[in-house]
């Protein structure tokens, strides 16, 4: 002791100054003080920086010396007696002692950034909560989103918290660092490298728009110029791209002003939610389709399409075709145009009318074209509309169309005088990578080059061709001649467990990058949130490879844009491109363009041709990646358009609404999404309509062994009125078999039915009925309104000559007590016009990402137990065979009298004095009573627990605004209450009234077309206040004298007379069945519900 | 029906037994004996109520999302069977209190039984709506106790009525029940055959000896509480019916309902009895205790019971069609009778309308197996008139796209089976151990049989 007192002197005695000590220990330079701090230091710094395996050595309790164990000893009993029974909390947790000076606890932060999918981007600004991103929303400075998101979009937050996303990279079975991969693919001194000139390495990546991308790829095409680039996205073609060039001389993006746009003809084209650009597109669409006043004008909608999209629904003239039939429809529109006197353009061959008429004959002939009443009805109305509006109309083909379509359609708005005014061309996006990669191998290529073992190494970036690539490439066998094969996903998919080497990437939240959108404008991808695992992005990726080691690809991406902003200053002009979202200015270059008629009419004499040439004509072009450029091979036996044998089916591979090509297929808000036509949820099926089904003595559920050309898929069936007869759909994205848990066993895997050469649609499908039946989960198991007037509709005639057709819908009911005062204050109410809404469902993610609903899973929604607050109903109207459709987004009505209210025995339910009926969930005792009574039936019950055992970083996606309800409460719509009482709130502290419009809610921000509106009814902003004087204004079931703060505007169509007239009558067709009979096993089993009476042909107010 | 008491015929059987010890010692014979048939029935009900138990378990510790129900049907069988048991626990209080206060003397041998089937119906029934609760453990918050949160129960809702119309009912029951037998517990006590059971018997018999004055105002206590028990046999299902006429859903926003529902419960009620008398009168030769009068009589009252309910239909259905509302035309006239349910309506149908039908005979009426098997057919078209109120309304109602089907799970049918057992127990047990014929009440109606018998022969 008294040695060890003597240090203690001579210790003290060398300190010098205000030298502060923690412990004895360290004053006297005690060693085994400073393992233990060092111990300590991993729990209180975090791992910043360090490596993983020397933290866990330090952490390894080695030798413990007697005065360690002591100090441990004591520490416990401190904790022991601290801590009591509770385990003390694992988790590091941040006190904002001092705190960060742009974050307010509790507030939150919105970032702009953009989300790619198949390389276009879409702006979007981001709300985050200290530091995590909780909710997506449309930016409106971006061209592609103008203010709105789609369900992809909205529902990739909870893609980013995914528990099942790769978390490490691994080189086969065992984990491998980074640093690995880097010494094993950096060129020298770093790592191995690749051969001289990159022999044997080859990529696969998706097509990218990204100016970072392309200037890697360029980068790397130097560094390495024999290696070889393929890009392969599934649901993009090189059709639109050989159009382009056979026709102008070079690939060339078509720019499309819907807003300007009197009369649409949509061929096979679902541009309102199936296309890039989608958003804007159904923007511009919708701007032209509010009658704001009777008097006012509308577009109209030519449709032909196969399969039922949003984009036919709200056609006001569909023609039912099947996809192989669209070029004869464009054959006959370009034949019948140039029919007209002087309508052929200057520059064309005399015989262009000729060669048109004889491609239509020819066609004719083959059976390709419509021979029926509907479709010269059909084409008469949109020649006739097509010419009474020149430099005003659009043409627009769908992208799995062959290219003769898309080059018809290119003619047709040349001809129309549309090009310069509603269609404009520039120079693609995704140009700059693709001339960055140098010649594109096409995916069949690149397989013949794995087959032959020319390639040594192969990088797939983000892509999944291992579940996605043609079934006839066999994509899986051949990855398996590769020597090195490494995978970059999101998750452990199917291609990741065929690789070698895996790495996890980055969520496009999580990183830097840039992305174009369809019209060019460029944004940088801005992370959100620090990357949540150990992933690397594909620029990373990328720089590797290129030895851009010590580079971070921040770096990189500003080394980019510095180099575009020219000489400016590049500080002020980085700021604003992240904080603006879109960088100014960058628009892709416009290209001034004149078709070549000669090869058009070359064109049209191939078709006219003989039966060879015409085949390979009309048959759709390969997926982005195969050869565009060259002539194809010929078609198989099949390929060839004819007249339908009796059981003669076309299948039609259909991106699906929900999992796009399959990559959202484990994002559980998606799979429970509804379809918009279909209302299926958790499943894919093959769709059929009610006549062909009817042909096939087959029903909803029943399994099928569907077959093309000797491959064969076992696939439940489902009747969806308005589907070309003779025509099955399938989307794409189901039966995934990675591991990931969500998306596992989903569905069936479309793919094994998709060959190269007929990826989009196939003639000489069979389909024989399995004894088996499949249970499907709908949401909406009944498919009419029944006669009840719910939705109102009418053609624009007919609310012309009668404005107030919904007047007996609103207004005052008798009753016995007066209605409550409702008159201070902010009252919120809501306008939903029907007329605009696509039935997208964009909303109803917006709301489950907002407002921390739950999923229930397929069992759920099979038991009608969905967690939506905010659904869209789906009504046909009219005949099976040739239905209208109306969309009704339904959400808690907030009646000023509810009928949930007073049934509530414990008040858990009660009204707000701004009009809001509010819940109280945690009074509710979960009667349900309150259900029970409502008319909507929009409220939801947790009849299980649902957010039991969620994974942490699912926790993370919650927004901290909303409570996130408990099993046994009921819940509802609240109209956003945060959303009102933070704008409130934050009107109070700048001592000012709430400005009209500032509050929105999440399904309005979402809603393309700006179907929902949303505001206060004593200050409205002048667009609510429109609405609320809208003529077409009513209630839902206002006869019950609810007094809903739910507005609907009437929905109003704009069919043309002419085409009235020889349209089909909608009574004449097959009735309408009362729907899909999946609606779960009837009580021990009883037939499928009866048809309730079906609506008369007239549509006038609702058919009441 | 006094005269017709006093003729002699099959009534005379009451008088056969040699005299009150003995007629004492054959009704309390149950008590003590041994018979395996009670056992066997005992353990099938145990097991069947041990399957209620874990029922109850799983959905209270799982959440009712293991039963079918969804939205819309928010409601199905637990509001069903809830209803069902109801209506069973009201035939007890209706033959004890209302055929007491108009002195239908045939009543005193089956009211015990009555009374005893009315508190096991309400115990199932109370069960259901606890039950039913998303969180069940916050039931309390339906009674107005004085909360520091000063949160009362909502008034205008009818569930807290129910809750309190369900209470006092039972409370009442209840009572009325135990005054009703304390001088039969003190019979038992007298002739217990072993300390014990005198001991226990003893206590609940709250030293009855059979006094004048004891008997005075036992009579003054059971006349009151008969007249505190009939009005609630009218309120009881009239305040349950309100759970459904007070919303406004189609083929529930009606003004019938109140007394349709107390038609409806006594109907079932009174099956109800005959399911238990029956099998009780052969097993344990009652005939002349429970006579084929008795028999009559109920049969006679569930014929008026089943037209009551008849002319409820028609009324309903007319005043759909009259109305010409839509949605209740649509509700009653479609999707009954021709809906996913149909079926279970037309068996509703054809169980509660043709069924009493048969009871017009008097020879029908009379013979035991024919009353039961009416009577068992009448349970069955009871409980699917309740599914078929609750779930068809609720399955089908405004809105066309939340259309859904329901379709129960094995829990559900669990708790209604582990009910019926349940209930089957109880009443086992009281047969065991309680006695289950009035015998005071019987040996008084047969001294006043025997003196107006006398009265009748001496004006011969």
């Amino acid at each position: 002791m008294g040695g060890a007192g003597e240090d203690w002197a001579g210790a003290l005695a060398r300190v010098e100054g205000r030298a502060y000590w923690r412990a004895v220990g360290e004053l006297l330079g005690d060693p085994a003080f400073a393992l233990a701090s060092a111990r300590e230091r991993p729990l209180l710094d975090g791992d910043d920086g360090g490596d993983p395996a020397s933290h866990a050595a330090a952490l390894v309790p080695g030798g413990l010396s007697r005065r360690d164990f002591l100090r441990l000893m004591g520490a416990s009993l401190a904790l022991a007696g601290a801590g009591g029974c509770l385990e003390p909390p694992r988790e590091r947790i941040l006190p904002y002692t001092r705190r960060p000076q742009d974050v307010t606890p509790g507030g939150a932060r919105w970032y702009a950034t953009a989300f790619p999918l198949d390389g276009y981007g879409t702006g979007l600004l981001v709300e985050s909560h200290e530091g995590r991103p909780t909710k997506v929303e449309g930016n409106p400075l971006h061209p592609a989103s103008l203010g709105a998101a789609g369900a992809y979009e909205q529902a990739s937050v909870l893609q980013l918290y995914d528990p099942q996303r790769a978390r490490t990279p691994r080189r086969t079975r065992g984990a491998a660092a980074w640093a690995a991969f880097v010494r094993e693919f950096a060129p020298a001194p770093v790592g191995g490298g690749f051969a001289a000139g990159g022999a044997g390495l080859h990529l696969l990546l998706e097509p990218t728009s990204s100016p970072l991308t392309a200037s890697l790829l360029g980068r790397l095409r130097a560094a390495y110029p024999r290696a070889g680039v393929t890009f392969y996205a599934p649901l993009a073609s090189a059709a639109p791209d050989d159009a382009t060039r056979l026709l102008f001389g070079r690939p060339a993006q078509p720019q499309y002003d819907f807003s300007t746009a009197a009369v649409v003809v949509a061929l096979d084209a679902d541009f309102l939610s199936g296309m890039p650009f989608h958003l804007r597109y159904a923007h511009d669409w919708a701007a032209r389709r509010r009658p704001a006043s009777p008097g006012s004008g509308m577009s109209r909608l030519y449709a032909a399409e196969g399969a039922f999209t949003p984009t036919g629904a709200v056609a006001d003239h569909r023609l039912r075709v099947r996809p192989s039939r669209i070029a004869g429809v464009a054959v006959a529109l370009l034949a019948e145009l140039l029919r007209e006197p002087g309508a052929l353009p200057a520059g064309a061959p005399a015989d262009l009318a000729a060669a048109a008429a004889r491609a239509r004959a020819a066609l004719d002939a083959g059976g390709a074209a419509q021979d029926d009443a509907a479709a010269r009805g059909w084409l008469s109305g949109v020649a006739h509309d097509l010419l009474r509006t020149p430099g005003r109309s659009i043409v627009i083909v769908g992208e799995r169309q062959p290219a003769v379509v898309h080059a018809i359609a290119h003619a047709l708005n040349a001809l129309l005088g549309n090009v310069g005014r509603t269609v404009r061309y520039t120079v693609p996006p995704l140009a700059e990578a693709l001339e960055a990669a140098g010649p594109p191998v096409p995916l069949p290529a690149l397989v013949e080059r794995l087959r032959a073992g020319a390639v040594d190494t192969l990088f797939i970036l983000e892509a999944n061709p291992v579940y996605d690539a043609p079934a006839d490439l066999d994509f899986r066998s051949a990855l398996g001649r590769v020597r090195r094969s490494v995978c970059l996903g999101l998750y452990e998919n199917e291609t990741a467990a065929a690789c070698d080497w895996f790495v996890p990437t980055l969520h496009y939240l999580e990183r830097w990058g840039d992305v174009r959108a369809w019209d060019g404008t460029a944004s940088v991808i801005q992370p959100l949130i620090r990357p949540l695992y150990d992933g690397r992005s594909a620029d990373d990726v990328l720089a590797a490879l290129l030895g851009l080691t010590g580079a971070r690809t921040y770096d990189l991406l500003r080394e980019i844009w510095r180099k575009r902003a020219g000489p400016a200053d590049f500080e002020p002009f980085w700021e604003d491109a992240l904080r603006r979202g879109a960088i100014a200015g960058t628009e892709a270059a416009p290209l001034d363009l004149r078709p070549a008629w000669g090869a058009l009419a070359a064109l049209l004499a191939r078709v006219a041709g003989d039966r060879r040439a015409r085949a390979a004509a009309l048959t759709p072009g390969p997926p982005v990646g195969s050869d565009g450029t060259t002539g194809r091979g010929e078609p198989e036996d099949g390929g060839e358009p004819r007249a339908p044998a009796a059981a003669d089916l076309e299948l039609v591979f259909v991106r699906d609404a929900s999992v796009y090509d399959g990559r959202f297929a484990n994002n559980a808000w998606l799979q429970e999404l509804p379809d918009p036509l279909t209302k299926l949820t958790w499943d894919n099926a093959a769709v059929v309509s009610p006549r062909t089904a009817a042909r096939l003595g087959l029903e909803a559920g029943r399994l099928v062994r569907l077959g093309l050309r000797g491959r064969e898929l076992i696939a439940p069936v489902f009747v969806l009125p308005g589907q070309a007869d003779g025509l099955v759909a399938l989307a794409l994205g189901y039966g995934r078999e990675g591991a990931e848990a969500v998306a596992r066993g989903v569905g069936l895997n479309a793919y094994r039915l998709r060959t190269s050469d007929a990826p989009y649609f196939a003639a000489g499908a069979t389909l024989e009925p399995l004894p088996g039946r499949y249970p499907l989960a709908t949401t909406q198991a009944h498919w009419t309104m029944a006669g009840r007037p719910i939705v109102l509709s009418a053609t624009l005639a007919e609310y012309r000559a009668d404005p107030e057709f919904t007047a007996p819908h609103r207004g005052p009911v008798t009753a016995l007590y007066d209605p409550f005062g409702y008159e201070r204050g902010d009252q919120w109410t809501m306008a939903i016009d029907l007329t605009a809404c696509i039935g997208c469902g964009a909303c109803v993610v917006a709301c489950q990402a907002e407002n921390n609903s739950p999923v229930v899973g397929k069992e759920g929604v099979r038991k009608s137990r969905e967690m939506h607050w905010l659904r869209i109903d789906r009504y046909f109207l009219g005949s099976a065979d040739e239905p209208g459709v109306a969309f009704q987004p339904m959400l808690c009505q907030h009646c000023e009298k509810a009928p949930c209210e007073y049934v509530c025995p414990v008040n858990a339910t009660v009204h707000s004095p701004d009009g809001l009926n509010e819940m109280v969930y945690n009074r509710c005792i979960g009667t349900r009573f309150c259900s029970n009574n409502c008319p909507y039936k929009v409220r939801r019950f947790n009849w299980l627990d649902y957010n039991a055992d969620k994974a942490e970083t699912l926790e993370m996606a919650m927004n901290p605004d909303v409570t996130v309800r408990a099993r046994g409460v009921m819940e509802k719509c609240t109209f956003c209450v945060q959303r009102i009482r933070r704008a409130q709130q934050a009107a109070a502290v700048e001592g000012r009234a709430l400005r009209p419009g500032e509050v929105r809610t999440a399904c309005q921000q979402a809603c393309p077309t700006q179907a929902i509106w949303f505001g206060s009814d004593t200050a409205p902003d002048e667009e609510l206040a429109r609405r609320l004087r809208d003529p077409r204004r009513y209630a839902v079931l206002h006869e019950l004298g609810t007094r809903p703060r739910v507005h609907y505007l009437a929905r109003i169509t704009n069919p043309s007379d002419a085409g009235e007239a020889a349209a089909p009558a909608p009574a004449g067709g097959q009735p309408l069945p009362a729907g899909p009979g999946s609606a779960g096993p009837g009580s021990a089993g009883q037939p499928p519900p009866s048809p309730p009476p079906r609506p008369g042909a007239g549509q006038r107010a609702g058919e009441a | 029906m006094a005269a017709a008491a006093a003729a002699p015929g099959p009534d005379a059987l009451l008088r056969t037994a040699a005299g009150d010890a003995e007629l004492t010692d054959r009704l309390l014979a149950p008590l003590w004996s041994r018979a395996r048939a009670w056992w066997i029935a005992f353990a099938v009900t145990g097991a069947g109520t041990l399957l209620f138990g874990i029922a109850i378990a799983y959905t209270v510790i799982a959440g009712i999302g293991v039963w079918g129900n969804n939205i819309p049907v928010a409601w199905a069988y637990a509001i069903t069977n809830f209803v069902w048991w109801i209506g069973i626990g009201h035939a007890g209080t209706f033959i004890s209190a209302f055929l007491l206060l108009l002195q239908q003397r045939w009543r005193a041998s089956v009211n015990r039984i009555a009374e005893a089937m009315t508190l096991f119906a309400l115990v199932q029934a109370a069960l259901f709506p606890v039950l039913h609760l998303g969180r069940p453990w916050f039931a309390y918050w339906l009674i107005p106790y004085p909360a520091t949160m000063e949160v009362w129960p909502q008034f205008r809702s009818a569930l807290p009525w129910d809750f309190a119309a369900i209470l006092t009912y039972f409370t009442v029951s209840l009572l009325f029940w135990y005054a009703g037998l304390v001088p039969d517990l003190a019979a038992a006590r007298d002739r217990a055959p072993t300390r014990a059971r005198r001991l226990v018997y003893g206590l609940f018999a709250l030293g009855w000896r059979g006094a004048a004055r004891h008997w005075q105002e036992y009579r003054i206590a059971y006349g009151l509480l008969a007249g505190l028990a009939t009005p609630l046999v009218i309120s009881v299902h009239s305040i349950v019916s309100m759970d459904f006429a007070t919303s406004q859903l189609p083929g529930w926003h009606s003004t019938i309902f109140p007394p349709y529902f107390v038609a409806g419960a006594l109907y079932s009620g009174f099956a109800m009895v005959v399911t238990l008398l029956v099998p009780l009168r052969r097993i344990f030769h009652l005939e002349d205790v429970i006579t084929t009068r008795h028999l009559d009589s109920i049969g006679k009252m569930m014929l008026a019971m089943g037209w009551m309910l008849i002319y409820a239909y028609v009324v309903e259905a007319f005043l759909a069609w009259y109305r010409g509302d839509v949605f209740e035309r649509y509700a009653l006239l479609v999707s009954r009778p021709t809906g996913p349910y149909a079926w279970i309506y037309w068996i509703m149908l054809a169980c509660n309308c043709i069924t009493p039908q048969l009871l017009w005979s008097r020879r029908l009426r009379t013979s035991p197996l024919v009353l039961l098997a009416a009577a068992l057919l009448i349970q069955v078209g009871m409980w699917t008139e309740r599914f078929i109120i609750i779930v068809t309304s609720l399955n089908r109602d405004f809105l066309p796209s939340s259309w859904h089907i329901y379709a129960p799970t094995w829990v559900d049918w669990s708790l209604l089976a582990g009910s019926v057992s349940f209930f089957l127990l109880l009443f086992l047990l009281f047969l065991r151990f309680v006695p289950f014929i009035p015998i005071g009440e019987v040996k008084h109606l047969r001294h006043e049989l025997a003196q107006e018998e006398v009265a009748w022969r001496g004006e011969q």
